[in-house]
């Protein structure tokens, strides 16, 4: 059954969306409004922010890693991996597939699959075969992802089908994606919960974890099945490329903001979070009153890069504004002493 | 094969193509040595946003205008790569973010930056964004001879530039205090670098693509780097990968997507070029990574897999030799000697018989007199090295043993010369056993 709505954001402009929303958010929790009610913009809000907070929380780690272009490498590769997992579940239809929406299965296999292989090849060229390390990592995934291609090409006889891959659709997203998005966010969350101090040790003291006996490869290669289940998540909205900027921007801003490992993950889930939300209300803004319709993913990375861009003018240590108040501080005392002399 | 080069359809993408890949390998070998592979990764992605503002500018101002429009987009991308170049650097230095962290952020943050105008163009000029789309998959099949002018002015630009700067990027490469030392302007040349890397980025767009580009920076030089030591030969050993690539992945694409299109004409398919130039570099890497003279990994594994059939077989042989000459034994008495498996012990102990150290009588096996001279010979290297391994580096004598049973194999002549040399001629070891004497062997 279609039920025929109007979708109540229409025309609102960045403040009306918001009132608009909390005003539906009370309705939705009052029982006046139903699940399958939900509009477009909502359906995006919360798809979004369920990868925003998975993204935030796995993107800290990757990079207090320093394991940042791994992931570019993963984001890149999960192109095959889809292609391989819909071949080995003969979906054979996948121009279909991948416009209407994914089977949950193939998707957690493509992740595993595409995870390890891509970490475990990185290291096998690094290690085995003695090549350094950015080398092994750009060959790996841009091998794999031009094998991704010619694959799609092969099987669906259409070129363009990657496109969506890499530059995501939002406004194509469906109501089941928000129960895909928030299963990632709430299995990354449960998985980092879990082995909290194994992922602490192993990120900031590898030595130290050696001693008590954790092993860094295999929490290296969770962090990677990780990052690769969420890029999966998250590549229909907001394409493989743009992912990268959910995954490191949060982190980055909350690092200038904070030293201590938990409340960073806290920042930096806060703030993509905000950043979600005033995207999609941005986007609708610039739709309502200057009639361009732009892409939410995209506007969502302009906030995300705002925020950080704000984060290193306010940072309250290695902030531009602490750092020109420190020097004016310093130069004051010298004035005051010269005086004083 | 000689028709991609003739034929008017043809020649755009294949001598397009060629030129780029093989300027892109140049640049790519400079990057590769300064363990900067994966800029060229951010900066591709980091041309995006220019591209789209040159389509709209160009729609804008000049609609009808093909070739002008290309360089508009050239300068369109060079501009915003170079921006992005320069915020990474600002990111690193400044602001201490780790460098894998900036060329991420900058990657997609560039890269979303222009999917959001592009998404507004899209709507606004159609057809110029259509073109736009050309630029992140690249399309090496719609390149022109006037493509190839430009593309080919700046490929030899490029070659050219590290030509004439061969020294100064050489040492500032390698030894980059002694650069200084030299008065080279190091921070000059740096710049230069980034701006080549930049402008073979720039080139490449066209035809391989903003996603695949950074493969094209990769391959070949890690290929030309398994090749050889030489700078000189790794750029030309580079430079040719780079232009059979751009050949192979030309013909690959146009061949296979004939074959692939024959049995089904209605639904014409055409592989794209870009991920066929990139698969054919790849796979040239990958063959030289596992079959390179020196540092391929099968031919590592043959070494390896040699070097201990030669510790087996003189392993062998001691065991002959500490029964004592004239002894003979039995195929099970070596079998339980030795821990390794029947055919192989059989095949050892044929090859020893076939070099004239061992003879078989009766189905027993004796050493003949060569074979337990050779025998004695390599027992008095083990003892020689534990003599210097005790009296030299004072290594405590119960732990010499087991480093001698390696460096045995291992020792050549002119080292047995300096040891005897140096420990004049000792008699006995330091578990006071006699060193078979010089004379006998």
């Amino acid at each position: 059954m279609i039920i025929a709505y109007s979708n109540p954001y229409t025309g609102n402009d960045f403040g009306q969306f918001f009132i608009t929303f909390f005003y539906r958010f009370y309705q939705f929790m009052t029982g006046q409004l139903q699940w399958k009610e939900l509009v477009s913009d909502e359906i995006q809000l919360l798809v979004l922010s369920g990868i925003a907070l998975a993204s935030a929380l796995v993107g800290s780690f990757l990079v207090l890693r320093k394991m940042a272009m791994l992931a570019n490498a993963l984001s890149h590769t999960i192109l095959l991996g889809i292609v391989l997992a819909f071949i080995i579940t003969r979906h054979l239809a996948l121009g279909e597939e991948l416009s209407q929406g994914i089977d949950f299965r193939a998707m957690l296999i493509a992740s595993v699959v595409t995870g390890i292989a891509t970490t475990f090849l990185t290291e096998f060229f690094h290690k085995t075969a003695r090549l350094q390390e950015d080398a092994s990592i750009g060959l790996v995934f841009t091998s794999l992802f031009a094998l991704g291609i010619l694959l799609v090409t092969v099987f669906t006889r259409n070129a363009h089908i990657g496109t969506e891959v890499v530059m995501g659709n939002a406004d194509a997203l469906h109501i089941d994606d928000i129960g895909l998005a928030w299963k990632i966010f709430l299995g990354d969350a449960i998985i980092i919960i879990l082995f909290f101090k194994e992922f602490q040790a192993t990120t900031f003291d590898i030595g130290f974890s050696r001693a008590v006996g954790i092993s860094t490869p295999f929490f290296n290669y969770l962090l990677m099945i990780l990052v690769s289940a969420t890029a999966i998540g998250a590549f229909r909205a907001v394409g493989v490329l743009m992912v990268l900027a959910f995954l490191v921007a949060p982190a980055l801003s909350a690092r200038l903001l904070t030293n201590s490992l938990k409340k960073l993950l806290w920042i930096a889930m806060g703030l993509s979070v905000l950043a979600t939300f005033c995207g999609v209300a941005l986007a609708r803004h610039l739709l309502s009153v200057y009639d361009m319709p732009l892409s939410t993913g995209g506007v969502i990375v302009c906030m995300l890069v705002v925020i950080y861009i704000v984060a290193i003018i306010l940072s309250p240590n290695r902030g531009v504004l602490a750092r020109i108040l420190n020097q004016r501080a310093v130069l004051n005392t010298i004035g005051t002493k010269k005086a004083q002399d | 094969m000689l028709n991609f080069f003739t034929d008017s359809v043809l020649r755009g993408p294949t001598i397009g193509c060629m030129l780029m890949a093989m300027a892109a390998s140049i640049v790519g070998v400079i990057a590769f040595l300064r363990k900067r592979s994966l800029v060229g990764e951010a900066l591709s992605h980091a041309t995006y946003p220019g591209v789209i503002l040159a389509v709209m500018l160009g729609a804008i101002w000049m609609p009808e205008n093909d070739s002008a429009l290309s360089l508009l987009i050239l300068l369109g991308a060079f501009i915003s790569a170079l921006l992005g170049l320069f915020i990474i650097d600002a990111l690193e230095k400044y602001l201490k973010v780790p460098a894998d962290s900036a060329l991420c952020l900058i990657l997609s943050a560039f890269f979303g930056i222009g999917l959001t105008v592009a998404s507004h163009i899209q709507f606004t000029h159609t057809t110029e964004y259509k073109q736009s789309l050309i630029y992140l998959y690249g399309q090496a099949a719609t390149m022109t001879d006037i493509h190839i002018l430009i593309y080919g002015l700046l490929a030899l630009l490029i070659s050219f530039a590290v030509i004439i700067f061969y020294k100064e990027l050489q040492i500032v490469n390698f030894d980059n205090v002694y650069a200084r030392s030299l008065k080279i302007p190091t921070r000059l040349i740096n710049v230069l670098t980034f701006f080549l890397i930049v402008l073979a980025v720039v080139i490449g767009i066209r035809s391989v693509g903003v996603v695949l580009m950074s493969a094209m920076l990769i391959a070949p030089a890690v290929a030309a780097r398994q090749l050889t030591h030489k700078l000189s030969h790794m750029l030309w050993i580079a430079a040719a990968i780079g232009l059979i690539s751009g050949f192979l992945g030309n013909v690959f694409s146009v061949e296979l997507s004939q074959y692939y299109s024959k049995d089904l004409p209605g639904r014409a398919l055409s592989l794209p070029t870009g991920p066929m130039i990139v698969i054919v570099s790849t796979a040239l890497c990958l063959l030289a990574l596992l079959f390179a003279p020196e540092r391929g990994l099968i031919i590592r594994l043959c070494r390896v897999l040699f070097f201990r059939h030669v510790c087996f077989r003189e392993n062998l042989l001691k065991y002959f030799w500490r029964q004592g000459e004239g002894s003979t034994f039995t195929m099970s008495q070596i079998r339980q000697a030795q821990d390794s498996g029947r055919v192989y012990i059989f095949l050892v102990v044929c090859g020893l018989i076939n070099d004239g150290w061992l003879i078989k009588k009766n189905g027993l096996y004796k050493l003949t007199r060569d074979g337990y001279l050779r025998s004695a010979h390599i027992v008095r290297l083990h003892r020689l090295w534990e003599v210097y391994l005790a009296d030299y580096l004072g290594v405590g004598a119960e732990r010499v043993h087991r480093n001698a049973d390696e460096m045995e194999h291992i020792i050549t002549p002119e080292l047995e010369k300096q040891l005897i040399h140096l420990l004049q001629d000792p008699k006995m070891d330091p578990h006071q056993q006699p060193i078979p004497p010089r004379e006998l062997i």
